[in-house]
């Protein structure tokens, strides 16, 4: 029986605890109202973050094709596998983990992830470019058993040069650079853009948009479902002015001769580029897959041929016997002479009292101009050079298209020299001497010029003095259709008179088809022009003196040409580096012009070439 | 016996609110385990027996005077202390405890009737006594309290055994313990927490500690299902984000979603108002409970529904506190609302007497 006493001792104690489980009940309400009314945004959003995630879509860059729209630049897929650091329980583990089961070095993988250590921990760092299938299978699997919860495989579109041609005009691409992110608010980090050539020149066009994915994940980092999906623009496909069967006679021929030098063939009539190489080249597709390894890129960039160079418009060579032709257009159209001027060559000849020597040694007897370029005879042009005077000569080389940039779409091009009095006294500070104009007139000296300078020369002869600008671009399909790309403007126009011009193309044209230096480029039918040029290295003095040497010191070859003869469909230039003579380059040039025409006649084209037997060693 | 009378006395209003939280526990849990690709998805039916089953116990626990229990608690006690033991040395292994009886298909876990075996024998013996107990009282209570403790932290289960010291601090309390005493008994605690630091504590239970001082040092660790215990209560935000949308239990960054945490399950779909909602019915049934006490006919009575009720509030405060990370995770369920059969039955039939002390309020 409970007393009075007991009864209102329970009464009280009882009551406290009511006021105590309200007022605790109370403050949880209130904590409770806090965390999710009051902090509600912020958390709602730790939650997002927790289980959302979005990831890149990699828009594929533009297909690049030939004139004719033969892919000449495509895409591949490949897979990258990377570690997500934001969703790594134990880095160790993980790294171990992952070299096992792609078998790869541990130690090297953990050189990766520590290069990347200062990175964000979202961002994903890419351990395996490129990855096989069955590292990309292995991963998986393993995704699965949640064992590797962190790492991510991504499919990404990959560059691919299908054949190996032109790696230097289509150039290659690469993860962009802190400073170009930086500088063009449409790169962000971790883009790949065009590292050199159309790639680079054209990048804006072919990069297109990256789209998105944002996908449910639970806590191991498994996708559940997709919450939305943008996907991305394909970069815009790019038409180009080459043709590829002329590249590839062009390629096929640099691989018969196996000599390093440069090619550019050009439609004269607006510039389209029709052929373009550099060699020795290497292979684009070693950059593609997010970057190059550094092996391959060490042996690129110590190369002594510095295969990366693009000789066609980052070379300056000395022109030889190529130049004459600009020194006789100056002084015909300045009217110095006539075609019909003649100079007697005795096999060398005295100015300001120095000798030159002529090329043969018995000399030429008397030549008028014709004969003078189809024998490329020295005295000749010493003679004709050095009454027209240096000034003239600049003049008309540089409207030639000679000691300029091309203004071709490719970049880094550099500029070659025609030298003037002006130049020499700006950068020499030294006076002209008229000894140097003879020397200047077979193109010796300090005369140097770029490869798609002197297909622009061949071109301003064969199309009558108008000096186009080459350029690839033909057209541009951003999705609804071709869009034309109209050539650019050319660089100068200056009427050759047609009568003096003939006189030069007929020597041009006696050069191939008569008793000088460029038989091998005859094309029955197709009135073959073009001059040879074989330039020292070394002066003959300075190759005595070296004696022995590992040096390569034998000659470059030119070969300038166009064709046909009267009305030019096609022009350019094939150089040799230490190619012996002009004559070997001469090869290359009738095969590129022979696939040329078959392929416009619709003849079968002609098979890959066999040079041996008229190769001059 | 069960006089038909005494049917118009059973609170029905405490049922009812007992009943509604085993609704919502049930709803939860079929909201985070239902997807039939996981192994869990017949868990909400599983629950659903263990409540069939408490009401069962709780229905006999109301046939009988409550007094027929206390009478018999010394037996029940030892028959505890004896499952106790079994376990012990013979019970199933489950994440590294030794704390389940197998029946066929049913695991059962004793501990989680010792709570209420403690609260009839404690009931018992200071229901006996009239006037403030003495020490010697107060030291037989803490060995009645303490032997159960100690078998079920060996298993090991501090979490459960901790349980046990608020039924004794209830019923003594309310027998009279001196209030100078308790602020004794606390102050020793204050004290003795720096040596069981030392030495009692184990290395994942320090941890845990440290680690709710301050999460984000181990936010992958131990710190882990604190924050996402936050987040998962904070994004909720005022009207939850839906049934079977919570994105934390359902895409499991929660873990134990359906058991310790499900509270947290609760805030994030049904948001505030939910919890709330929940709030608010166990706020009822404790209020309402102790008003049982108050209008027990004898000590006893009163003794009993207090030490009933005093780990069944233990355990929901705590719960609902670490539930929104706001104290250091520990394996305590949630009474009526987590999963757990063994649970649901005890606490059920623990409420089977408190419904008994007051429907007998008037019987002799």
């Amino acid at each position: 029986m409970a007393t009075h006493e007991d009864r209102r001792r329970i009464s009280i104690r009882l009551s406290i605890l009511q006021y105590v489980i309200t007022v605790v009940f109370s403050v949880l309400a209130v904590s409770f109202w806090v965390l999710q009314v009051v902090e509600h945004a912020k958390f709602e959003e730790m939650a997002e973050n927790n289980h959302q995630r979005t990831l890149a879509l990699r828009a594929p860059r533009g297909i690049v094709f030939d004139r004719h729209l033969q892919p000449l630049v495509e895409n591949r897929r490949s897979y990258s596998i990377s570690i997500v650091r934001e969703h790594t329980k134990d880095l160790n583990n993980t790294v171990q983990l992952l070299a096992s089961v792609l078998g790869i070095d541990e130690a090297g993988v953990r050189q990766i992830v520590e290069r990347h250590r200062r990175e964000p921990s979202y961002r994903p760092i890419v351990v395996v470019q490129d990855a096989s299938l069955a590292q990309v299978a292995a991963v998986t699997a393993r995704r699965l058993d949640f064992e590797l919860p962190d790492v991510l495989v991504e499919q990404v579109p990959t560059r691919r040069y299908p054949d190996t041609l032109a790696a230097h005009l289509f150039g290659y691409v690469g993860e962009v650079s802190d400073r170009d992110v930086s500088a063009n608010d449409a790169l962000r980090s971790g883009d790949i853009v065009g590292q050199s050539g159309i790639e680079k020149i054209y990048n804006a066009q072919l990069m297109g948009e990256d789209g998105a994915r944002r996908v449910v994940v639970n806590s191991v980092g498994r996708e559940i479902r997709t919450l939305e999906e943008e996907a991305p623009t394909e970069g815009k496909r790019l038409q180009l002015t080459i043709d590829y069967d002329v590249q590839r006679a062009i390629e096929d021929g640099f691989d018969q001769l196996g000599f390093n030098g440069a090619a550019v063939v050009l439609d004269p009539s607006n510039g389209d580029v029709l052929g373009f190489t550099s060699r020795p080249t290497y292979d684009p597709n070693a950059f593609a897959a997010g970057g190059i390894d550094r092996v391959t890129w060490a042996s690129l960039t110590t190369d002594e041929d510095r295969p990366l160079n693009d000789r066609a418009i980052q070379g300056r060579y000395s022109p030889g016997s190529t130049f004459k032709m600009a020194v006789a257009t100056a002084a015909l159209e300045e009217g110095v002479i006539t075609p019909d001027f003649k100079v007697h060559c005795v096999g060398s000849a005295s100015f300001y009292g120095r000798p030159f020597k002529c090329w043969k040694k018995g000399g030429h007897g008397t030549m008028d101009l014709r004969h003078a370029i189809e024998q490329s005879c020295n005295v000749y042009f010493y003679t004709i050079g050095n009454m027209t005077g240096i000034d003239k000569i600049h003049k008309w080389s540089t409207l030639l298209g000679l000691g300029e940039k091309s203004g071709i779409d490719l970049p880094n091009e550099v500029q070659g020299l025609v030298p003037s009095p002006e130049w020499k006294q700006q950068y020499r500070k030294e006076k002209w001497y008229a000894g140097e104009t003879v020397s200047v007139s077979i193109g010796q000296g300090s005369v140097s010029v770029t490869p798609v300078s002197m297909a622009v020369y061949a071109a301003t002869l064969a199309n009558g003095g108008t000096r186009v600008t080459p350029h690839l671009l033909k057209a541009v399909d951003d999705g609804s259709g071709w869009k034309p790309v109209p050539p650019p403007p050319a660089r100068s126009r200056s009427p050759l008179d047609p009568a003096k011009l003939q006189a030069i193309r007929d020597g041009l044209f006696m050069v191939v088809n008569g008793a000088g230096t460029g038989h091998n480029a005859i094309l029955k039918g197709y009135d073959v022009s073009g001059k040879t040029g074989t330039a020292q290295v070394i002066s003959n003095q300075g190759k005595e003196k070296a004696g022995k040497t590992d040096k390569d010191l034998r000659d470059n070859g030119w070969f300038v040409f166009f064709a046909p003869r009267d009305k030019p469909e096609i022009a350019g230039v094939v150089f040799l580096e230490h190619g012996v003579h002009g004559s070997n380059a001469a090869l290359i040039a009738h095969h590129l012009m022979d696939t040329f025409f078959a392929k416009k006649e619709g003849r079968p084209l002609p098979p890959k070439p066999e040079f041996k037997a008229n190769l001059v060693p | 016996m069960f006089e038909r009378r005494l049917y118009y006395h059973i609170d029905w209003a405490l049922l009812i609110a007992l009943l509604a939280l085993c609704a919502l526990g049930v709803t939860m849990i079929y909201s985070t385990t239902a997807d039939p690709t996981r192994a869990m998805s017949r868990l909400y039916v599983t629950q659903l027996y263990g409540i069939v089953l408490g009401l069962v116990a709780m229905v006999f626990m109301l046939t009988l005077d409550y007094r027929t229990f206390t009478d018999k608690s010394h037996l029940i006690y030892i028959g505890l202390l004896a499952l106790l033991i079994y376990v012990l040395f013979l019970g199933n292994v489950q994440m590294g405890a030794r704390r389940w009886i197998g029946f066929r298909g049913f695991n059962l876990q004793p501990s989680e009737f010792a709570k209420v075996g403690v609260a009839l024998v404690l009931a018992k013996f200071f229901g006996e006594n009239r006037g403030a107990p003495t020490s010697t009282d107060l030291a037989i209570g803490v060995v009645l309290t303490m032997i159960p403790f100690a078998l079920i932290a060996k298993e090991p289960d501090l979490g459960t055994a901790v349980t046990l010291l608020p039924v004794f601090l209830a019923v003594a309390y309310l027998a009279g313990m001196k209030m100078r005493i308790l602020g004794v008994l606390f102050l020793a605690l204050l004290l003795a927490a720096p040596i069981a630091w030392k030495f009692a504590l184990k290395d994942y239970q320090k941890s845990r500690v440290t680690t709710f001082l301050d999460p984000s040092q181990d936010a992958k660790g131990a710190g882990y299902q604190q924050i996402q215990a936050r987040i998962t209560v904070g994004s909720g935000g005022l009207t939850g984000k839906g049934f079977k949308q919570g994105t934390q239990g359902q895409l499991r960054f929660l873990p134990v979603a359906h058991n310790d945490f499900i509270f947290s399950v609760l805030a994030e779909e049904q948001g505030f108002a939910g919890v709330l909602l929940a709030l608010g019915l166990y706020l009822f049934v404790i209020l309402r409970t102790l008003d049982a006490a108050r209008l027990a006919k004898d000590r006893l009575g009163s003794y009993l529904v207090l030490g009933v009720l005093a780990s069944f509030t233990f355990q929901v405060v705590y719960n609902i506190t670490m539930s929104a990370g706001l104290a250091p995770v520990k394996g305590l369920t949630l009474p009526l609302m987590s999963y757990g059969g063994s649970s649901m039955i005890a606490t059920l039939a623990g409420f089977g007497l408190v419904l008994n002390v007051r429907m007998r309020r008037f019987t002799n």
